[in-house]
Order: structure tokens, then C-alpha cells, then sequence
């Protein structure tokens, strides 16, 4: 255990992180960049921004308190110290949204009550399913469900807000590059030290999978609110159209062989949706643990 | 952030604003941590110690490791119970700070030919540094934020940074390096813990006779590990009344009476 | 200007200082590095622009002359201070919380 740790050390994450990608940003992008006109001049398009902006603060704030509580009730000397440096990721990710919020218009005394207006409920309890577990001090649903379940959809989530905006709004785009190079340490420690607990405390196996089958239906849940509600879904198809006016068919970028441009809202949904599911079951299945099909929204 | 021009010019709270972000962590430790691995310069030649000073400098890197792993535990429960946005942060920043200085001490225990740390550890640990981490762990588990960052920040930071600071007076020249990076980075651990507490007392001048409880529970015990830590380096007893200045000189400000 | 005014009285002029990133201080980002400097202990005096932090003794270094009443920054351990008169008359930095 400690061997393959040894890729997760302190040293080895300033050399990557640090010292590597993100050398030479300002609040995860290059000095300099702002938030693109597109955006900033469009009110529908800025307010839609905050509210996807405040489901990523909300999320990065659970896997915050998640990740920090995470490491008391770690097993070893070394898992404690991966999680030091997630815990310091996700603080990371707190400020570089935060800071979103404050370039997209809200105010610093908004900033709470934006959060309270806009984080969205299904969101708040997959947060709070997750948090019950770290607040007991279960060291194994407790990673499983930070590790694999909320960075598991937040890489995906992320990867295809990547895609939507390299082209539209770059500086974004680089704040959600940095995120998810940092997810990709987070999932990979999540698969490959819990395996090996798993191996050990098979007794543990329904509690983790009741858990991942709670946390999917929020997020699916969360999704559903995104996408279908039908205030939501006029809205997308407005900006929708309002960004390949601005910046042509290519300018949504594609993810999952799908051009992002040519995709409805549902269509979107089932694609983001399909992937994260596909992902928890390669994931979980790789280490002992059988996905449970989650309720439909 | 823009370049100031004179950065006391702030104003206060545009100065926390910058501090106690990730930012500005991560630019500060840029200037010290590069070309670092473990805490030195990978070219600095491993020292020819005695057996007994190899023994000796096993026993106190074990202590510190103890030291480390209970700021770890207690940076990170704290940031639950942390009252704002800025302070979950600092304190985000102080546990990878923690891990750090747990990884470099431990790597160094490697380097000194320890096989199994952990097992080491665990047999050369102080039990009044035991006995501290335990209390730490309670208030910490308690969500009494005062006292946790009181006993953590204060005492506890205030104890290493002076030890660490004469420790690398003696030290080889590896052994120095890596202090001295941590030294730096206690700075920030103790400065928060004063500012915090001190801003907390004058809105609340009865937390200060709590805080004396808490301090005249956990000072023997800071104060015996502490000189165990400098018989081990064999500090002449002359030097060692400097050792507890900058803590006592904390209190005092805070107004925390023994 | 009104009389009010006219009767106060003036504030000889703070010398000014040109700061340069040259000691070696490398604690914080590396645009704040000029106003600190490591303090080299009873040996090493301040500087009318200095100050020294009472809580992580790195001396503040500013671009004007201090005086009693200025408000200061140690970004080495994030202390705001008063700069005040020492006993000795010389200038000290108090930790404002």
C-alpha cells in the first residue's frame, strides 16, 4: 500500500501541480484573461453562468469538508497525507469558482446569497448523503463516495463544460483544465487504495453500494433540474443559439463524439447522464463493488 | 492580483482576502519549495553521523513526526468547524503544509536507514506527546474552535517553530534544510492562530479564561516534550530558556495568563 | 482654504524609498518580496522605512518613512500592525487584531 502510495506524496503532487500545470495562473487561468464579452454582455447568459458556477462551489465546498474529514479517519500515515493535498485541491476549487461568481457580477456581500438562491436542492442532499458518512468517521463509503461518486461526476461534468467552452470562453476553459488534471489524481487514488480496503472488509460492500445508489439518484435528480425543467430547458435552447450565432456550429465543441451544438437538452442529459452511470460501473466493478441501478427522476 | 505599488496600503480587508487564499500560498511557497525534493536540495551529500547521534536524531525526527501527524488530524477536523470561506481555506493550506513536513521528516527517518517509521515511531513517541495529541483530538472532536485552534496554532505551532528554529542550529546540513523550510512555513501556521484568537478575545474578552484552562492543561505537557526533544539534541541548558520566548511572547499579547 | 485648516499643523515630509527585491527574502509571492527582509538579530539595526513583526521577526520594510500610527502588513505570518514609539524611542509594530 504505501509502495503505490508513494505516486500520491506530497513531493510528488508539488512537482505536478504547483510546480507543473499550474504555474504561472491567476486564480486557475492565465494572468490576464477575463471572462468572455460574450457572456458578460448577454444577461441570460451571465445568469446562467452564476447558476452553474454555484452548483460547482457547492459541490467543491461538500468534497472540501468531505476530504478534510476524511483524513482523521484515514487508516494510515499515508492516505492522510493524499488527502492533504486533495483537501488543499478542493480549497483550490472553493476560490477559483468563488472567484467566477465575483468576475461573472456578484457582489462579495452577495456571495451567500447567491449560493442559497441557486445551489440546487437534489445537489445539496447527494452532498449531504455523503457528508453523513464522513461525519461518522466511515473511512471506506466515505471514499468511495467522495472519490469515485462526486469526482466521478465532476470529472465528467466538467469535461464536458471543457469541451463547450474551449472555444467560447477560453479563460473558463482553463480554469476547468487545472480542475480536472486534479480530478484525475482524486479518482485514480479513490480506485486504487479502495480496492484493496474492500478486499479486506467485504462486510462493507451493501452500505457502499446503498450509498452509490442514494448519491446517483441525486445526481441524476440534479441533472433532470438542469436540463428538463422547462424554464431551464427555454433557456438553453436560447443560449444555445445566442453562442453558435456568436461563434458558429463548431464553437460548442464536442465531447463523446457528439457535436455539443447539435445536441436538445435531453439529448444532453441522457449523454452526461449515460457517461457518469458508465463510469461508476467501470469504476466500481474494477474494484469489488457492484453498481446499483439508481431510481429515475 | 494586481501588483501594489505599497502593499501596506491596503486595506485590512482586502489583506486577508489575499493571505489567506490558495493564491497567495501558492506563490509563497514557490520561492522555497523549488528544486526541493523532500524539503532539500537533492545534491546535498548525506551527512557521517555517530551511531549515537544517528539514534539521537531518530528519536526526535519520531517526535516530530507524532507532532506533525496531530497538527495533520487537527488542521483538517478544523476546517468543518472553520467560521468563513477564508479560514476553511487557510486552513486547506495548513494541512497540506502538515502532510508535507509528516512526508519530509518521514523520508528523512528513510534516508537515516529506519526500515518501518511508522513501527519506529511508535515506539520512540514521547507519551506526554501522545497524551497531547490525544486532548488536541478531543477539542478538535468537540468543535471547540477556540481551543482547537488555541492548543493547535498557538501552542503547539508557537513549541515547533522554536524548537525547529534551534534544532537547525545543530543540525547537518540536510537535517537543516528541511527545518528551515518548515520554518517557514509555521510562520504562517502561527500568525493565523494569533490573529484569529486575538480578533475572537476582543469580542469575546471571557473566552480568555478558557483559553488560560486549556493552556495550563496542555503547557507541562508542551513543556516536558519539548525538553526531552533538546536533551536529545544535547542543547546546552543555557540555550534552552530562549526555546519557550516566542511562545510566551504570544500568550502575552493575547493576554492568555499561565 | 479655511481658517480651520490653515491652523493645523504640518507634517514634515516622509522620505521616500525605492524598495528592490534584493535581500533574499523568499517567503511570499514574489511581488510583495521587496517590503520584507530577514532581521539579522540585536545586531541589526532598522531602518527609518522598517519595522520589525513582533510575532515571526521578519522586518517590514515600506516606501515612505514610518511614524507612529501607520498601519503595516507582515505577509510572512499575515499580522496587521500599528507601528508605534518603543520605549527607547524607537519605532515598534503592536499586533492589531
Amino acid at each position: 500500500m504505501a509502495d503505490f502510495l508513494s505516486g500520491y506524496s506530497i513531493q510528488y503532487w508539488l512537482e505536478s501541480c504547483p510546480q507543473g500545470y499550474l504555474e504561472e495562473t491567476e486564480y486557475g487561468h492565465k494572468a490576464g484573461v477575463s471572462e468572455s464579452d460574450l457572456i458578460l454582455g448577454d444577461d441570460l447568459l451571465r445568469e446562467q453562468a452564476i447558476k452553474v458556477t454555484t452548483q460547482m462551489v457547492v459541490g467543491e465546498r461538500c468534497a472540501l469538508a468531505a476530504s478534510s474529514g476524511l483524513i482523521n479517519a484515514a487508516p494510515d500515515e499515508a492516505a492522510k497525507r493524499f488527502l492533504a493535498t486533495q483537501t488543499l485541491d478542493e480549497a483550490r476549487h472553493v476560490e477559483i469558482f468563488t472567484q467566477r461568481l465575483y468576475d461573472l457580477g456578484v457582489g462579495k456581500n452577495d456571495l451567500e446569497s447567491t449560493l442559497r438562491e441557486h445551489a440546487n436542492p437534489n445537489l445539496v442532499k447527494f452532498a449531504e448523503a455523503l457528508l453523513e458518512k464522513v461525519e461518522a468517521k466511515d473511512f471506506i463509503p466515505g471514499v468511495v463516495g467522495q472519490n469515485i461518486i462526486l469526482e466521478g461526476m465532476a470529472f465528467s461534468v466538467f469535461e464536458m463544460l471543457y469541451a463547450g467552452n474551449q472555444k467560447l470562453n477560453p479563460k473558463f476553459a482553463q480554469t476547468l483544465a487545472g480542475t480536472i488534471a486534479d480530478e484525475r489524481r482524486h479518482v485514480g487514488f479513490g480506485e486504487n487504495y479502495i480496492g484493496a480496503l474492500i478486499k479486506e472488509q467485504p462486510e462493507k460492500r451493501p452500505e457502499i453500494e446503498k450509498l452509490q445508489k442514494e448519491m446517483s439518484y441525486y445526481m441524476l435528480a440534479t441533472f433532470a433540474d438542469q436540463f428538463r425543467d422547462n424554464d431551464a430547458r427555454a433557456e438553453l435552447e436560447t443560449m444555445k443559439k445566442r453562442a453558435v450565432e456568436a461563434g458558429g456550429e463548431e464553437s460548442q465543441g464536442t465531447w463523446q463524439g457528439a457535436n455539443l451544438a447539435e445536441l436538445d437538452p435531453e439529448e444532453m442529459e441522457a449523454l452526461l447522464a449515460s457517461t457518469v452511470l458508465g463510469e461508476f460501473k467501470t469504476r466500481l466493478g474494477r474494484i469489488g463493488l457492484e453498481y446499483q441501478t439508481p431510481a429515475q427522476p | 492580483m494586481s501588483d501594489p505599488a505599497e502593499v501596506h496600503a491596503l486595506d485590512p480587508e482586502s489583506f486577508e482576502e489575499r493571505v489567506h487564499s490558495f493564491q497567495f500560498w501558492f506563490e509563497a511557497v514557490q520561492g522555497y519549495l523549488v528544486d526541493r525534493e523532500y524539503g532539500h536540495r537533492p545534491e546535498l551529500p548525506e551527512p557521517e553521523l555517530t551511531e549515537s547521534e544517528r539514534d539521537r536524531l531518530v528519536t526526535v525526527l519520531c517526535n516530530y513526526c507524532v507532532g506533525e501527524t496531530a497538527a495533520l488530524d487537527g488542521a483538517s477536523g478544523l476546517i468543518a468547524v472553520a467560521p468563513n470561506r477564508l479560514t476553511k481555506i487557510f486552513l486547506s493550506t495548513q494541512v497540506v503544509d502538515e502532510g508535507r513536513h509528516l512526508e519530509v521528516f518521514r523520508h528523512r527517518l528513510l534516508a537515516l536507514g529506519v526500515e518501518h517509521p511508522e513501527d519506529e515511531i511508535e515506539r520512540r513517541a514521547s507519551p506526554r506527546l501522545r497524551e497531547f495529541r490525544r486532548k488536541l483530538e478531543a477539542l478538535v472532536a468537540e468543535r471547540d474552535w477556540d481551543a482547537a485552534i488555541f492548543a493547535q496554532n498557538v501552542i503547539l505551532e508557537a513549541m515547533e517553530f522554536s524548537t525547529f528554529q534551534m534544532h537547525a542550529g545543530y543540525a547537518d546540513p540536510i537535517t537543516r534544510e528541511v527545518l528551515i523550510g518548515i520554518i517557514k512555513d509555521e510562520r504562517r501556521h502561527i500568525g493565523f492562530g494569533e490573529n484569529e484568537l486575538g480578533r475572537r478575545l476582543k469580542h469575546h474578552p471571557t473566552l480568555r479564561e478558557r483559553l488560560q484552562r486549556v493552556r495550563q492543561e496542555l503547557d507541562p505537557l508542551v513543556l516536558a516534550t519539548l525538553e526531552e526533544a533538546l536533551g536529545e539534541l544535547q542543547v546546552p541548558r543555557a540555550e534552552r530558556e530562549d526555546l519557550g520566548r516566542s511562545y510566551l511572547a504570544a500568550v502575552e499579547r493575547l493576554g492568555v495568563r499561565g | 482654504m479655511s481658517a480651520e485648516i490653515a491652523k493645523l499643523p504640518t507634517e514634515p515630509a516622509r522620505r521616500k524609498y525605492e524598495l528592490f527585491d534584493d535581500t533574499g527574502f523568499d517567503e511570499v509571492p514574489k511581488k510583495y518580496r521587496k517590503f520584507y527582509r530577514r532581521w539579522g538579530g540585536e545586531g541589526d539595526p532598522l531602518a527609518p522605512n522598517e519595522v520589525l513583526c513582533p510575532v515571526c521577526k521578519i522586518v517590514i520594510r515600506s516606501n515612505r518613512e514610518l511614524r507612529p500610527g501607520d498601519r503595516v502588513y507582515c505577509m510572512a505570518c499575515m499580522a496587521r500592525l500599528r507601528v508605534a514609539e518603543g520605549p527607547d524611542g524607537a519605532l515598534v509594530g503592536l499586533v492589531e487584531y
